[in-house]
């Protein structure tokens, strides 16, 4: 941990997690700089919610270590809780609160100062300004993703979390939420878990593939032979589904 | 960091209400469940005629519509928190469990208490009307809602959030709370029994009741808060 | 690994002991007479019936010690421990009820009676089987196991307190090891008792101990199967 210092956003050492026999993840080791944008690729049951449901505290790790902002997920969970923010397929928020409720509501739950203005601010910037009063069990699910996006960034965050943002998203609201990623994109670093891999690889810097709760690849985006890529990827959803 | 907790569960609690006071479910699916288990209750007891002295079944008859009723609104505490995932959102903030625990309890007394409170005059209106009503103070049933209520929102809020995670919630919840409640409603049944039949005795009967319903509150309330933590984030 | 044949030492000594217990009730125990000098032949199950009750409260305690355990550690061992010993409980529970149940039925006239003792082995019933009713519609397997450890603690705590809540109020179930006056058991009797008792908790631990052990072979065979397949 000594070396993990300001531009290290992620550190993850030797990280298991377990149940009985079934290994969820098995000896995961990896570091991210910060500022980078992770794409997490694999079949299904490759653990790649599992990793991040341990980076984001929700999960105890098994054995190993893993720190997010120099802060051990176990250890320092209450600190790094407010490092970390969540978007996720699920919008996360109470379909009988007004837009500006919900966002003030975690506001509150993450004790930040100045709750109205921030609310505000980022209800602008998601364009929701003028629905701001309505509840959000009226909003399409592209709002819903909007205001999504607006509760994960209240607290200022500094490593987001994504958790295929992009499905049961239409076209339009894709290209709503690539703006909003781009916007965003130099404050944080982000972590996204992804089942489509040419809108994944388009936007990361680095991108890692697991299967069965091992790294199959690591590596940084400019470095990536494509094909070479995909064919690796192609190769572990087929052991996946074997 | 104290102060910050204060708010989460301020938060908490206020949206509930607010939610509540919105949607109306918990409050008047539980009402509506009281004036039901009433109209239920006179066809049970249509063919007891003159002879049954009403006074002597009506302080067990009312828990079990309470500890029925509470059940509904428990379910559907947590239903709202499960849905949109929106439990997970609360645990990904910096929040310390218990506080999550407090706040819903909380919340869940506030309901049931709002309801028994307006329920319990209908009852004593529609049964015991004819009769000498309550003999004892009425503070004194009261002290036994509250202090009834606490020991089941308590032990209520924990299985609540464990029911909302297996399949078959609703009966799941009745499964394991109601054997889980027997010593609380004895008590409570107790207590009401002596404080609606007064008497000599009465007195010191009802406060031997109220000392276990308060030692069923005491020790239930702090196994669910110690064992709240792992069973909330598993 | 090393205890292993103990399971199988302690099931031949238990059911033998047990056995002979059952004969020393019939043949030697001297009987119990009513006050009108009828012989109270139905006293006799009470060499069977309380040790298996008693049995029963001790093995759901570790029902609550390894949920404890399960939640300090999350070693998934301490939640097949703690499932197995409820399992061994509901079988001394059910059994229980049982001869409870003949009993009342020959002593009070009636099968059920809703008296302190026989309530609250009722409620202590309704937990053991919610316990499993819980377990089976929980789809994850450490939310299963979490859930199951918090709510054999609940249980086992709330058991005792059912136990004197009910007898709070006037109990017509007999006292036997209370001490004092009532309880009058003749030494031939006590020694009877006792040892019913022996053999009830080593049947007992041979139950469990075998249950654990099939289901870490259940256990084993699992992993294999993930190994080849993986």
């Amino acid at each position: 941990m000594e070396g993990a210092g300001r531009d290290t956003a992620l550190e993850v050492r030797d990280l298991s997690r377990a149940f009985g026999v079934r290994k969820a993840l098995d000896g995961v080791s990896l570091e991210v700089p910060s500022g980078a944008f992770l794409s997490i690729f694999g079949p299904n049951g490759a653990g790649k919610t599992t990793l991040v449901k341990v980076l984001t505290t929700l999960l105890n790790p098994t054995s190993g270590a893993a720190s997010v902002c120099g802060l051990d997920v176990v250890a320092e969970a209450v600190a790094l809780r407010h490092r970390i923010g969540l978007i996720s397929h699920n919008p996360l928020l109470y379909p009988d609160l007004t837009a500006e409720e919900n966002l003030l509501f975690f506001a509150d739950l993450y004790g930040v100062q100045d709750a109205e203005e921030r609310a505000r601010e980022l209800l602008e910037a998601v364009e929701l300004d003028h629905r701001r009063l309505d509840l959000t069990r009226t909003f399409s699910r592209g709002m819903l993703q909007r205001l999504s996006i607006a509760r994960a960034l209240l607290h200022r965050p500094d490593v987001l979390f994504l958790d295929e943002p992009y499905s049961g998203l239409d076209p339009h609201a894709m290209d709503i939420l690539d703006h909003l990623i781009a916007q965003i994109r130099g404050e944080h670093t982000f972590v996204m878990i992804s089942h489509d891999l040419d809108k994944g690889l388009q936007l990361c810097s680095h991108a890692l593939i697991l299967a069965s709760g091992r790294v199959v690849l690591y590596e940084e985006r400019d470095a990536l032979d494509e094909a070479a890529f995909k064919e690796t990827y192609r190769a572990t959803v087929g052991m996946g589904v074997a | 960091m104290d102060g910050l907790a204060w708010r989460q569960f301020k938060a908490i609690l206020r949206k509930d209400i607010v939610m509540e006071l919105r949607t109306r479910e918990m409050v008047t699916s539980m009402g509506l469940y009281a004036i039901l288990t009433m109209v239920v209750y006179q066809v049970a007891l249509s063919e007891a005629g003159a002879s049954l002295d009403v006074r002597l079944v009506m302080p067990g008859l009312i828990w079990v519509a309470f500890i029925f009723m509470s059940l509904l609104g428990l379910n559907r505490s947590f239903v709202h928190e499960k849905d949109q995932g929106c439990i997970e959102a609360l645990l990904l903030a910096p929040i310390d469990r218990p506080v999550i625990f407090f706040s819903k309890f909380t919340g869940n007394l506030l309901f049931l208490l709002v309801v028994e409170v307006l329920s319990l005059p209908v009852f004593s209106f529609l049964f015991l009307q004819e009769q000498q009503g309550i003999a004892n103070p009425v503070w004194m049933v009261g002290l036994v809602l509250l202090g009834a209520s606490i020991g089941i929102s308590g032990v209520g809020t924990l299985l609540a959030t464990i029911s909302v995670n297996t399949s078959g919630r609703d009966i799941m919840l009745a499964v394991l709370f109601v054997p889980l409640m027997y010593p609380l409603l004895r008590a409570a049944v107790g207590a009401t029994f002596a404080a609606v039949i007064g008497g000599p005795a009465s007195a010191a009967l009802f406060w031997g009741w109220m000392a276990w319903v308060a030692a069923f509150d005491v020790i239930m309330l702090l196994v669910a808060f110690a064992l709240y933590e792992f069973v909330i984030g598993a | 690994m090393k205890r292993r044949p103990i399971a199988e030492v302690m099931l031949a000594l238990g059911g033998l002991i047990t056995t002979a217990a059952f004969f020393m009730a019939f043949l030697w125990a001297p009987a119990t007479v009513y006050p009108d000098g009828r012989i109270n032949f139905s006293q006799k199950i009470f060499y069977f019936h309380v040790p298996v009750a008693e049995a029963s409260f001790l093995v759901f305690f570790f029902t609550a010690f390894y949920g404890v355990r399960f939640l300090m550690t999350k070693d998934r061992r301490y939640d097949v421990m703690a499932r197995v010993a409820t399992e061994v409980t509901l079988f001394f529970v059910l059994l229980t009820m049982a001869t409870g149940i003949l009993w009342t039925r020959v002593e009070w006239g009636v099968w059920w009676q809703w008296e302190p003792r026989l309530t609250t082995y009722f409620i202590m019933t309704l937990l053991v089987i919610g316990y499993f009713v819980l377990r089976n519609s929980v789809e994850d397997d450490e939310k299963r196991a979490t859930y199951a450890a918090a709510f054999g603690i609940l249980a086992f705590i709330d058991a005792p307190i059912s136990f004197f809540i009910t007898r709070w109020v006037e109990s017509i179930h007999p006292v036997v090891l209370a001490g004092g006056e009532s309880s009058g058991l003749e030494p031939p009797m006590l020694i009877t008792f006792i040892i019913a008792q022996v053999g009830m908790l080593m049947l007992g631990y041979a139950f469990y101990q075998m249950r654990l052990r099939e289901e870490e072979l259940h256990e084993r065979l699992e992993a294999l199967k993930i190994s080849i397949g993986g």
